[in-house]
C-alpha cells in the first residue's frame, strides 16, 4: 500500500499546492521582518488573482497577466504601507480592513466587467516550462517518470518560487539590505540612528510582500486554473502567515513550512483514494493537515521568537 | 504629520470601511425593474432568496434557484430580490433583512441553511419560507422543505459513466482501465445522494467498475477541486463526476489538461461553464427553477400549502441529465438506451435507487 500511495504525483501535487503559500508566506516574512505585520496577504493574493486575469484577458498574454497581478498586490501593499507607517494605524485594523475591502472590490468589479458574479470567463494560462519525452518503458523509465514528475513537470512561478525562497533566505544573511531589513524590526531607533531611513526601508519591504502576494495569486488563477472565482484563496494567505511563523520568520522557513501544508493536503487527497480500504469518514482525512500542522507546531518546532519591533509604528524623534 | 490630517485621513478611510461594509456584508441586492413588465400580469407578492456561501454565480444551485426567480417575475410580475451569504454567520441576518422588508416567500438555499429556517419558520408566520435540499422534521405551515432526488439523476449519470468508460469508440480520452471518478464538495446528505446514485448506476451497468471517490471539504476552492481531480485522473480515471459547486470547475480545468471526460451537476453546466464543451459529457440536473417556480405560483394563487416537505425526482420531472452536446454523435445508441431503460426502470419503480452510503 505505501507503493501505492507514495507516487510521484504525490510531491509533484505538495510542490503546486505549496507554492502560493509559500510566495505569500515569504511576502510575510519579509515584511515582519521590518517590523510590520501584514496580515492582508490573504487580500492581496485575491486582488492579485482577479487582476491577475483581467491582464491575461485584455493582452491576450499569461505574461502580462503576471505583471498586473504583481501590480495589483503592489498596490493593495500602499495602502497598507500608508496606514500603517505613515499614518501609524494598527497594523492588523488596516490588514483587516484590506482583506474585506479585497473581497468587496472583486466582486464589485466582476459585476462591473463580466456583468455577472461568480466567476469570470477562462483566460490562456502559462504552461509548464519544460517538456521533454523520456524512455517509454524499462526500469529506466520509472526513474525517469519520477524526476519528471517531482521535478520538471512545473509551470514558470512554481520555479520562481523556489528561486524566491533561496534568493531570499541568502539575501537576508548576506546582504547589506538584509541586515537593515532585519535591524527596522528588531531596533528600528538604532537603524535610524546610524542613518537608515525606517520609513522607506518599511514602506519597500511591505511593497516587496505585495508584490509576492499578487504573485502568489497570479500562481492560482495563471497556472492553476485559469479563472478567477469569488473568495478562490479560500484563507491560504492566513496558512501563508502560518507558515511564516512556523518558518521562524525567514525565506527558506517559509518556504519548508508551505511545502509540510501542501505535503499534507497532498497525502490527505492521496489517503482518500484507499477509502475502501480503510472505512472511515471523508472528514477524517479532511481533517490530517490541521493535524499535523498542530502536532508539528507543538512538538517539532518550539518557541519562534519574533522580531521584537514587530507590530509597533515607528514614531521619529 | 499633523495630527488635523492624520484624523481627517482617519475618517476618511472609516468611511471607505463602511462603505465597502455595505456592499460586501449585505449581499448585492438585485433591485430587477424591468420596464417590459408592463406587458405581463402583475401581483403584490414579493418573493426573495438567500444563496449559500456559493453566492449567484455558482452556477449551479444558487443560480438554479435564481433562474426560478427570474421565471416567477417574467411570468407572474412577481417583485424579487436576491441577497448573498459571504459566509454562514451571515445567513441570519439576511433573512432577517428580507423578512423585515416585506417579502412574502423567502428562498433558504442549500442544506447548511436548514437550522436556520427552522429557527426562523416560527419567528416570520406570515413570510412562506421555501427551503431548498432541507428535510423539516416538523415544518411548520408556512414552511415547505424543497428536495431532489439527486441520487436519481446521479444514477442516470452513473449508467452514462459506467459505459462511456468501457467504450473506446466514443473518445480517444477512454483509456482501459475501466476506472471513473467521483469528486464530492463536502460530505452532507444531497451530496452523498449524489455519490450514491453515481456509484448505483455506474455498477448497474458495468459491475466491475472501479469508482474512485473524493471529497474537497469546501464548495469553493477552486484549485482544491483540481487537485482532486489531477490526483483521480492519474489513477486512471477517464470519466469524472463532480457534485461539489465551484470546486468541480477545478475539476473541469483537470480534466481539460490531462484528458478526460467530465459530468457535470445541477444544471446543464455545457451551458454555465464557458469553454467546457470539450470535455462536458452530460450533468446530472435538478430542475430547481422548477420546484422554485411552482412555488411562488401556488402563492401567487393563493393555493400554497406548507408544512410538508416536497421531494421531486425523475417522475415529477424534477431531476434528469442534460443533453450530451458535443458529444452528441460519439455516444452510442447502446449508451442511450441503457439510459432511456434506467429512466423508465426508475419512473416505474422497478428500481429504487438508493440514497444513503448503508443502503449501497
Amino acid at each position: 500500500m505505501l507503493a501505492d500511495l507514495l507516487t510521484p504525483d504525490l510531491f509533484a501535487s505538495a510542490v503546486r499546492m505549496a507554492t502560493p503559500l509559500a510566495l505569500a508566506a515569504i511576502g510575510g516574512t519579509i515584511c515582519e521582518r521590518a517590523g510590520v505585520v501584514n496580515i492582508a496577504l490573504e487580500g492581496m493574493m485575491l486582488f492579485g488573482a482577479f487582476m491577475g486575469v483581467i491582464g491575461a484577458m485584455y493582452t491576450g498574454s499569461a505574461w502580462f497577466g503576471v505583471v498586473t497581478a504583481v501590480v495589483a498586490g503592489i498596490s493593495l501593499a500602499l495602502v497598507h504601507a500608508f496606514a500603517s507607517i505613515t499614518l501609524r494605524t494598527d497594523q492588523v485594523v488596516s490588514g483587516t480592513a484590506i482583506n474585506i475591502l479585497a473581497t468587496g472590490l472583486t466582486g464589485f468589479l466582476m459585476e462591473v466587467i463580466f456583468g455577472h458574479p461568480g466567476t469570470t470567463d477562462p483566460v490562456r494560462r502559462l504552461q509548464p516550462v519544460f517538456s521533454f519525452s523520456g524512455p517509454g518503458d524499462g526500469a529506466l523509465a520509472t526513474v525517469w517518470r519520477w524526476v519528471d514528475t517531482v521535478f520538471l513537470s512545473y509551470t514558470p512561478i512554481v520555479y520562481a518560487a523556489i528561486f524566491i525562497a533561496i534568493g531570499g533566505h541568502w539575501a537576508l544573511y548576506n546582504t547589506r539590505w538584509g541586515l537593515r531589513l532585519r535591524s527596522l524590526g528588531e531596533h528600528p531607533r538604532a537603524a535610524d540612528t546610524v542613518g537608515i531611513s525606517v520609513v522607506r526601508g518599511r514602506y519597500s519591504a511591505v511593497l516587496v510582500s505585495g508584490a509576492l502576494a499578487g504573485l502568489a495569486g497570479a500562481n492560482l488563477t495563471l497556472e492553476q486554473v485559469g479563472s478567477f472565482t469569488e473568495g478562490m484563496t479560500n484563507g491560504r494567505g492566513f496558512i501563508a502567515l502560518a507558515a511564516n511563523i512556523f518558518g521562524r520568520w525567514t525565506p527558506g522557513g517559509s518556504y519548508g513550512a508551505s511545502l509540510l501544508f501542501g505535503f499534507a493536503d497532498a497525502l490527505q487527497i492521496r489517503l482518500q483514494l484507499f477509502r475502501d480500504v480503510i472505512r472511515i469518514p471523508s472528514q477524517f482525512f479532511l481533517m490530517l493537515p490541521y493535524v499535523l500542522t498542530v502536532v508539528v507546531l507543538a512538538s517539532v518546532v518550539g518557541r519562534a521568537v519574533a522580531p521584537a519591533a514587530i507590530g509597533k509604528p515607528y514614531e521619529k524623534g | 504629520m499633523d495630527s488635523k490630517l492624520r484624523k481627517v485621513l482617519a475618517l476618511l478611510l472609516v468611511a471607505a470601511l463602511v462603505a465597502v461594509f455595505a456592499v460586501g456584508c449585505g449581499g448585492e441586492d438585485e433591485p430587477v425593474d424591468d420596464p417590459d413588465t408592463g406587458e405581463a400580469p402583475t401581483t403584490d407578492v414579493r418573493a426573495a432568496m438567500v444563496t449559500d456561501v456559493g453566492g449567484l454565480g455558482d452556477k449551479t444551485f444558487n443560480d438554479g434557484t435564481y433562474e426560478g426567480l427570474l421565471r416567477a417575475e417574467r411570468e407572474l410580475g412577481v417583485e424579487i430580490r436576491a441577497l448573498e451569504s459571504n459566509e454562514i454567520a451571515d445567513y441570519e441576518p439576511n433573512i432577517d433583512q428580507l423578512a423585515n422588508a416585506g417579502f412574502d416567500v423567502i428562498f433558504t438555499v442549500g442544506f447548511l441553511m436548514t437550522d436556520t429556517t427552522i429557527v426562523k419558520g416560527p419567528e416570520y408566520p406570515d413570510v412562506v419560507f421555501g427551503g431548498i435540499d432541507q428535510f423539516f422534521e416538523e415544518p411548520g405551515d408556512n414552511v415547505v422543505g424543497l428536495l431532489f432526488k439527486e441520487h436519481e439523476s446521479a444514477y442516470l449519470a452513473g449508467v452514462v459513466a459506467g459505459l462511456a468508460t468501457l467504450d473506446g469508440d466514443l473518445d480517444d480520452r477512454i483509456n482501459d482501465q475501466n476506472k471513473i471518478a467521483f469528486i464530492g464538495g463536502m460530505d452532507i446528505p444531497p451530496v452523498e445522494r449524489f455519490e450514491v446514485g453515481f456509484i448505483a448506476g455506474a455498477r448497474s451497468v458495468n459491475p466491475d467498475v472501479e469508482i474512485i471517490n473524493l471529497y474537497a471539504g469546501s464548495f469553493d476552492d477552486v484549485a482544491k477541486g483540481k487537485e482532486l481531480a489531477l490526483s483521480a485522473i492519474a489513477e486512471g480515471a477517464d470519466v469524472v463526476f463532480a457534485a461539489a459547486g465551484l470546486t468541480g470547475n477545478g475539476a473541469i480545468t483537470a480534466c481539460q489538461e490531462q484528458g478526460a471526460l467530465f459530468i457535470g451537476v445541477d444544471v446543464d453546466q455545457y451551458f454555465s461553464v464557458e469553454g467546457s464543451g470539450d470535455v462536458m459529457l452530460t450533468s446530472a440536473m435538478k430542475s430547481l427553477e422548477t420546484a422554485v417556480f411552482e412555488t411562488i405560483k401556488a402563492v401567487v394563487e393563493g393555493t400554497f400549502v406548507g408544512g410538508e416537505n416536497r421531494t421531486f425526482g425523475i417522475a415529477e420531472g424534477g431531476v434528469d441529465i442534460a443533453p450530451f452536446h458535443d458529444f452528441e454523435d460519439a455516444v452510442s445508441q447502446e449508451i442511450r438506451d441503457a439510459v432511456e431503460a434506467a429512466r423508465q426502470d426508475v419512473i416505474n419503480g422497478t428500481v429504487t435507487v438508493p440514497a444513503t452510503r448503508d443502503e449501497l
